[in-house]
């Protein structure tokens, strides 16, 4: 998936934009608190797009900004490349969204509960209940009371209730709260599955590893602002750095470095260093590793460039990883 | 979960011709919201049975009792329509009792989309807002209209056909249903009947006594018998006649179809009231408890005790008053209920309103009502 940058928000909000969601300095405050700051986010249509954040970030607030839940106070914003809120009705057609716990009329069947939003949508949404109920595993329990629903259920009927409409986009709040081990496979082999029909799914989730399992780009929200975001490949490359050294001397071989370009940041452990390096840093650097402890008489067992995932790079680039240390 | 796709496919239609097809940024209510708010509501049992209960429960059981006892014993229970029935149940009951009712159907629509977190939901469908609000209007008094309606119905039923159709009080037979003036003169034509018949607490005495030759002869006190003639036996009839008639209006008199029109309309109207004011007020306030709290001490409180006193300083206040406005629109052959009403004689008085003014204070209080629960609805934060 090729994922534009930062740089292309030039482009207008016209129907035939390849943003599924554009924001343009969308703010919104409570009070003195300012919840979304000056937000310029585009997700590209077709893919699955997570938005990250610690909590309190503003995940929530951007999206309820988004759906017209909530006003924003400064900004424009666009869904499938309509501008909201002035064309709200025109943009939210096509929109599906499930924000904070899905919550329903307990004393209505998921079923009646799905018709009465089917009403306030076009015709044909009503002749799609069934299918969206089959779709998310529902269909046998929808003759039940909401009020008897596990948590899990109700989270399948609000994504049953997305697809009433037939989107092009949903917006999935923490869609997996509340799934078991099996409901979380369940929902992100379904996430997937709507993205290979064409649609575009953007997903809020502090559930990193399945974040990274499902979307193909993601933002990171810290403090109301995205600071990151682009395909997860093109972000984790840029990531830090760590390359554990399996050695003979641990103490010794940190000496050796700490002389060394390479003495920025060394763990010691039972087996061997591991090794912190910013950035950017060539593959050469590990060579050189090697070369500057084997020529101080340090026999070197194994060198290993660890995998950043998902989880320790979204940690290196929040404020949570100052709290953390 | 399964991954089953059929049925839907990706998005074909445009978003133009999607919202194009379902207007959806009108405010105006589509049938199936209507519809199916109405299915939502109608499926809360236990507000349904309290609007079934008070509305058509009470007053059929009130009079299936009365209708068993006045066939059992019919000297000691008396008839289980009539006039005095179809009043006491209408103002007693279903007036106040059904305002409360119709408010609680009010405040209840108003605030179980944001209390059950449905609101959210409807709102991202890109449906107007407006819209959702208004579709409530209808949605409830598809309920509660036909639901008084069928309550008053069965009302109507019982007091005209349970109603006694003479009198018949120590052999007397008197036509149902005399204004004064027939009255009288059925009595006039029928002087042996009013005379010795019915009641009399005169300075006359002891009214009649009936010879062989089936002359009157009327007692003054008991000094003695004396023969009167034609003109002044009618007279007498007319003074026992006059003296009967509130007796007989009450106890013998069935309500009439205008009266009964009339009061259906009125009961409507005061329902409706009560509904649109708690939607509008529950909206406004994003919860029932303490809108239906406010509303029942509008109907119990309020409105009684400003209604009846004139406060010089607050007269115009209490004229916005909307159950004095609709005490001034009661029927005036029905006794005054807690919020006012026409009253007989002797009655409690109401603060003086013009008609006009009192229409002028329900449409302020309906419009007024849906406008602050529809902003409220459109600028609420879902």
């Amino acid at each position: 998936m090729s994922t534009p940058t930062i740089e292309d928000t030039s482009r207008s909000s016209a129907p035939e934009s390849t943003w599924a969601v554009e924001t343009h300095g969308l703010t919104k405050r409570f009070g003195d608190n300012v919840a979304v700051n000056d937000v310029e986010l585009l997700v590209p249509r077709g893919c699955a797009f997570g938005y990250l954040g610690p909590n309190g970030a503003g995940k929530t607030t951007l999206i309820r900004v988004l759906l017209g839940l909530t006003r924003a106070d400064a900004g424009t914003m666009s869904l499938l490349g309509v501008s909201v809120p002035r064309h709200r009705d025109r943009a939210l057609a096509r929109v599906g969204a499930i924000v904070d716990e899905p919550r329903f009329h307990g004393h209505l069947s998921g079923r009646q509960n799905l018709e009465i939003l089917a009403a306030a949508r076009e015709r044909d949404a009503r002749d799609r209940i069934d299918s969206s109920l089959a779709r998310v595993g529902m269909a046998h329990r929808a003759n039940d009371r909401v009020s008897k629903y596990s948590m899990g259920m109700r989270q399948r009927l609000g994504v049953a209730a997305c697809l009433l409409g037939d989107p092009q986009l949903l917006i999935l709040d923490e869609p997996m709260n509340g799934l078991d081990p099996a409901g979380m496979h369940e929902m992100r082999d379904m996430i997937l599955s709507l993205v290979a029909e064409g649609r575009t799914v953007m997903l809020s989730s502090h559930l990193l590893d399945e974040v990274q399992r499902t979307c193909d780009a993601v933002a990171i929200v810290d403090s109301g602002k995205v600071i990151r975001q682009g395909p997860i490949s093109e972000l984790l490359a840029g990531a830090a750095m760590e390359v554990h050294v399996g050695c003979s001397s641990p103490d010794r071989a940190r000496s050796v470095l700490a002389a060394s370009a390479f003495g920025e940041k060394i763990d010691v452990e039972s087996s061997g260093l591991s090794i912190h390096l910013p950035s950017g840093t060539a593959k050469d650097a590990i060579a050189e590793i090697n070369r500057l402890l084997v020529e101080d008489g340090i026999a070197v067992y194994r060198l290993e460039e660890m995998q950043v995932s998902l989880e320790s790079w979204f940690l290196q680039v929040t404020s949570r990883l100052g709290e953390n240390v | 979960m399964t991954s089953v796709t059929s049925g839907l496919a990706p998005a074909t239609t445009t978003l133009a011709n999607a919202v194009s097809r379902d207007n959806r940024g009108s405010w105006i209510p589509n049938g199936a919201m209507i519809r199916t708010r109405i299915m939502e509501l109608r499926k809360r049992r236990g507000l349904m049975a309290a609007m079934i209960v008070v509305n058509i429960g009470v007053p059929t059981i009130f009079l299936l009792v009365r209708l068993i006892a006045h066939a059992v014993a019919p000297k000691s229970y008396g008839p289980a329509g009539g006039y005095d029935i179809f009043s006491a149940l209408v103002v007693g009951i279903m007036y106040f009792f059904g305002f409360i009712v119709a408010a609680t159907l009010g405040c209840t629509a108003g605030s179980v989309d944001l209390t059950d977190g449905m609101f959210r939901h409807l709102v991202i469908t890109g449906r107007s807002r407006l819209a959702l609000y208004l579709a409530r209007i209808p949605a409830g008094l598809a309920l509660i209209v036909p639901m008084v309606a069928a309550g008053f119905t069965i009302v109507c039923a019982v007091c005209v056909f349970a109603a006694p159709t003479k009198i018949d009080y120590q052999g007397v037979a008197v036509p149902q249903g005399l204004s004064a003036a027939e009255f009288n003169h059925w009595a006039q034509s029928h002087p042996k009947q009013a005379i010795c018949g019915l009641p009399y607490n005169g300075p006359n005495g002891v009214p009649c006594f009936i010879n062989g030759q089936g002359n009157i002869t009327v007692i003054p006190g008991s000094s003695g018998f004396k023969h009167v003639s034609p003109t002044t036996l009618k007279a007498d009839a007319l003074t026992v006649a006059e003296q009967n008639y509130p007796a007989y209006q009450k106890l013998f008199w069935y309500p009439s179809v205008p009266l009964m029109i009339r009061t259906g309309l009125w009961i409507e109207l005061e329902a409706t009231i009560g509904f649109i004011v708690g939607l509008g007020l529950a909206s406004l306030m994003g919860q029932r408890t303490v809108p239906v709290v406010l509303m029942i001490v509008l109907e119990v409180i309020l409105t009684p005790a400003f209604s009846r006193t004139a406060i010089p300083h607050l007269i115009n206040a209490q004229r916005g008053l909307v159950g004095l406005a609709i005490a001034h629109l009661e029927p005036s052959a029905l006794p005054r209920g807690l919020g006012g009403g026409g009253g007989g004689p002797g009655g409690p008085t109401l603060v003086p309103e013009s008609l006009t003014v009192g229409i002028c204070v329900i449409v302020a209080w309906l419009v007024g009502w849906t406008a602050l629960g529809a902003w409220r609805m459109m600028k609420r934060d879902a």
